[in-house]
């Protein structure tokens, strides 16, 4: 780039031209730079903008009535003696099929065996139970080969409209009883007392609901569960993820204590790990567990509350406790009595 | 300075009189009179002045147009570096979610993974590390996000590898740690490749609008205009209307302006058609793949999370598939329109209840199965995604040397016409003298 500066000043005397010379050099140098500094090409370094967190849908409105949940929420409809041949049994029948709404990712209560591939469980036995008294052709296998079963596997949130539309038979889905959801569906009498308990690592010197004291513990965002451990254990951390199972992989990866919910959920997430227990404590709070019918659908609790006095008598729900939830929960089963009265 | 202010002047030819009025300009110099008359004017001095204006505006056009060129001839091909880098860091999405969409149709072979499609995944998985290294090295800028992506992509694999775990196990808890890693592949994974995207699309965008054919038609009126005034101030004070030198540094510079404002057109028309077509397609085709692969993964979390694939992950799937039917290329599409066919058909069996039914067609391959399907989809997008990307950065660079040969052209046709000035009005001093 000397050139030009060179030619500038060849046609002048020399003396005078060397001002103008450095100016010229200095207009090429200038011109040097902005060619060099172009051809760096420097950009701001990339940012990635801050997530923006999702704005919660909007809950649906609430049409139910304030109750209380008083004792009477545990209250079935009595059998009678022709429940075998109400017109909702009768319905079922006619159709060949008893369609259930179950879990398949909740071990021990209703999770698919990849090696059977069966969906299999305490909730799946008690579906049976039922399959077996409208159709009676003794035992899964023998329902099985007739395909009287569909075990439809639904989320929680799908349970109760699935029912009311009547995709559904019932739902047998660890489903807790309670008075709102009477104003939406039935519900046979109990077949399970389940309640929160708390799922901790096997040395973490935790044993009692005290010693959650600074741990983290983590339950589903939005459920009682969180609350009822902010109640009890004050001093716990409270850690919030999508699902229950969500929560088991924050405690798997250390990033949680302990994981509380339903026992039943807790055992099967403790049956999945070696190094994780549940805590023989109390239960935190109660969820009496029934099997969920359309409101309409009497007929069809009556001979579902038949069927688990049935297999109060044959042992037949005592020996699918003591298959599936006994071993992870080592405490011993015992099947709610009868409450009847609606 | 001094001796053209303190020389006695040379008596003038009478043909070359001077025609300056009176309100020439004067004299600044201490103790130099102003000129009285155009007789009293320092001709010489007025010379060297006109002349080192003609030749400065000859020289200072030459650099400035080269220069302009030059830049120019960068910005194309910086263009053409970041459109390489777009199309590189799209390729890393699309292969992450085709590596997703491998694991999660996988996961529903029991925990009996294919090895074609570990293989696959595996594949996926390591040409998408390469390709971050590579897109470092290209774009400092990028490193940092890039380390970033890196570390949400290695969080990603161990996820999926605590997920296989599980299900070859047969353990549910399998399904939450599938679902995990999706989740942390789409929250933290894709939002730094989705920025990588936007910020160097944007960088490619910026640079494509590199030609100024408007500055160096100012730069080259200017200077034409400034010669112009120094033609017509030597022509007022010889009496001839043309000085042959500075004349010919006009045309020079003319010509000169006229090539390149006529090469910068051209090439904005060239980038401009660059941008609208193959940059367009290639971005287009590979936001298809990426939506292609997504949408294949939510089908199989579909039957993965049974009970839930068309209320949880069926809606995920129709808005990627909408963003496929929007901007896949024509072959690509109707390839997708095939796949919806029997993508339907998967769903309605699931929906029926015969979930073991849909899982067979999620997982069977061969010709006419919903994996063949994919396939096709895939390999036809990115295909299209390769030429087309090609040919965007290839269009981008295309005249590099036309424009470097044109800067160097003009430089020396600047310095050449400031030496046709110098010698034209050289010519009018040995007439004054």
């Amino acid at each position: 780039m000397t050139h030009p500066t060179t030619f500038l000043v060849s046609p002048a005397p020399l003396r005078r031209r060397t001002p103008r010379g450095s100016r010229g050099r200095r207009l090429a140098v200038a011109a040097a730079a902005i060619v060099l500094l172009a051809g760096c090409g420097g950009y701001d370094d990339t940012t990635v903008p801050e997530a923006q967190p999702a704005s919660p849908a909007p809950a649906a409105p609430n049409t139910l009535e304030p109750c209380d949940n008083d004792g009477t929420e545990v209250r079935s409809y009595e059998p009678d003696a022709d429940e075998t041949d109400n017109d909702e049994v009768v319905a079922i029948r006619e159709r060949g099929k008893l369609v259930a709404g179950v879990a398949a990712d909740t071990l021990l209560l209703g999770a698919r065996n990849q090696a059977e591939n069966q969906i299999q469980g305490f909730d799946i036995d008690m579906v049976y139970a039922i399959a077996d008294a409208i159709f009676p052709e003794e035992g899964r296998e023998a329902l099985d080969a007739r395909n009287r079963v569909d075990l439809k596997v639904i989320t929680a949130a799908q349970r109760i409209p699935l029912l009311q539309d009547g995709t559904i038979d019932i739902v047998a889905r660890n489903m807790t009883v309670n008075c709102s959801r009477w104003q939406q569906i039935a519900f046979s009498e109990i077949y399970y007392n389940a309640g929160q308990k708390v799922l901790v690592g096997v040395d973490s010197g935790i044993s009692t609901i005290a010693d959650l004291a600074g741990k983290r513990i983590c339950a589903p965002a939005g459920t009682t569960s969180i609350e009822n451990i902010q109640v009890l254990a004050p001093e716990a951390i409270p850690v919030t993820s999508t699902d229950n199972s969500a929560c088991m992989v924050l405690f798997q990866n250390g990033d949680a204590d302990g994981v509380s919910t339903d026992d039943t959920v807790l055992a099967g997430l403790a049956a999945q790990d070696p190094y994780a227990t549940v805590l023989k404590t109390d239960f935190l709070t109660k969820e009496p567990y029934g099997i969920g019918v359309n409101q309409d659908n009497v007929g069809l609790v009556q001979l579902i509350n038949r069927v688990l006095e049935d297999m109060r008598r044959d042992g037949r729900w005592k020996a699918s406790y003591d298959r599936w939830l006994e071993p992870e929960l080592q405490v011993e089963g015992k099947q709610p009595p009868p409450r009847y009265g609606r | 300075m001094s001796q053209t202010a303190s020389a006695p002047a040379p008596q003038p030819a009478p043909s070359a009189q001077p025609a300056v009025p009176a309100t020439a300009q004067p004299s600044h110099r201490a103790g130099v009179a102003p000129a009285a008359s155009p007789f009293s004017e320092n001709v010489p001095r007025l010379l060297n002045r006109l002349q080192a204006v003609a030749v400065t505006t000859c020289v200072v056009f030459g650099i400035l147009a080269a220069v302009i060129q030059v830049l120019s001839w960068q910005a194309a091909g910086r263009a053409a570096d970041n459109t390489e880098q777009v199309v590189r860091v799209q390729q890393i999405q699309s292969l992450l979610l085709r590596a997703d969409a491998v694991a999660t149709s996988s996961y529903l072979s029991d925990g009996l993974e294919p090895a074609a499609a570990r293989a696959e995944y595996d594949a996926a998985i390591d040409d998408t590390l390469r390709l971050i290294t590579d897109a470092a090295d290209a774009q400092p800028a990028d490193r940092a996000v890039l380390a970033d992506l890196n570390a949400a992509v290695s969080a990603y694999t161990t996820t999926v590898s605590q997920a296989r775990d599980y299900n070859r196990q047969q353990l549910p808890i399998g399904i939450a740690y599938l679902n995990n890693a999706g989740t942390s592949l789409r929250a933290e994974a894709l939002p730094i490749v989705t920025a990588l995207v936007d910020t160097n699309s944007e960088r490619a965008e910026d640079e494509m609008h590199g030609q100024h054919p408007f500055w160096l038609l100012g730069i080259g009126v200017l200077a034409l205009l400034t010669l112009f005034w120094v033609n017509s101030q030597v022509a007022r004070r010889f009496r001839r209307r043309l000085n042959v030198g500075v004349v010919t540094a006009e045309v020079i510079i003319a010509v000169l302006t006229l090539v390149a404002v006529g090469h910068a057109v051209l090439k904005n028309n060239d980038d401009d058609a660059t941008r609208d077509g193959a940059y367009r397609t290639a971005i287009d085709e590979a936001s298809a793949r990426t939506a292609a692969n997504n949408a294949k993964a939510f089908e199989s979390l579909g039957l993965v999370n049974r009970g839930s694939g068309s209320t949880v992950w069926e809606p995920q799937f129709q808005k990627q598939s909408e963003i496929v039917v929007d901007k896949a290329s024509a072959d690509t599409a109707a390839l997708w329109s095939d796949y919806l066919d029997l993508h339907a058909q998967l769903r309605d069996k699931d929906d029926q209840g015969l979930w073991d039914a849909a899982v067979a067609d999620a997982t069977a391959t061969g010709d006419g199965t919903v994996t063949a399907a994919l396939d096709a989809v895939d390999a036809s997008a990115s295909a299209v995604v390769d030429e087309s990307g090609d040919e965007a950065s290839d269009g981008f660079r295309e005249g590099g040397a036309i424009s470097v040969a044109l800067a160097i052209i003009t430089l020396l046709g600047g310095l050449i016409a400031a030496g046709a000035a110098t010698r034209g009005i050289d010519q009018r001093r040995k007439e004054y003298s």
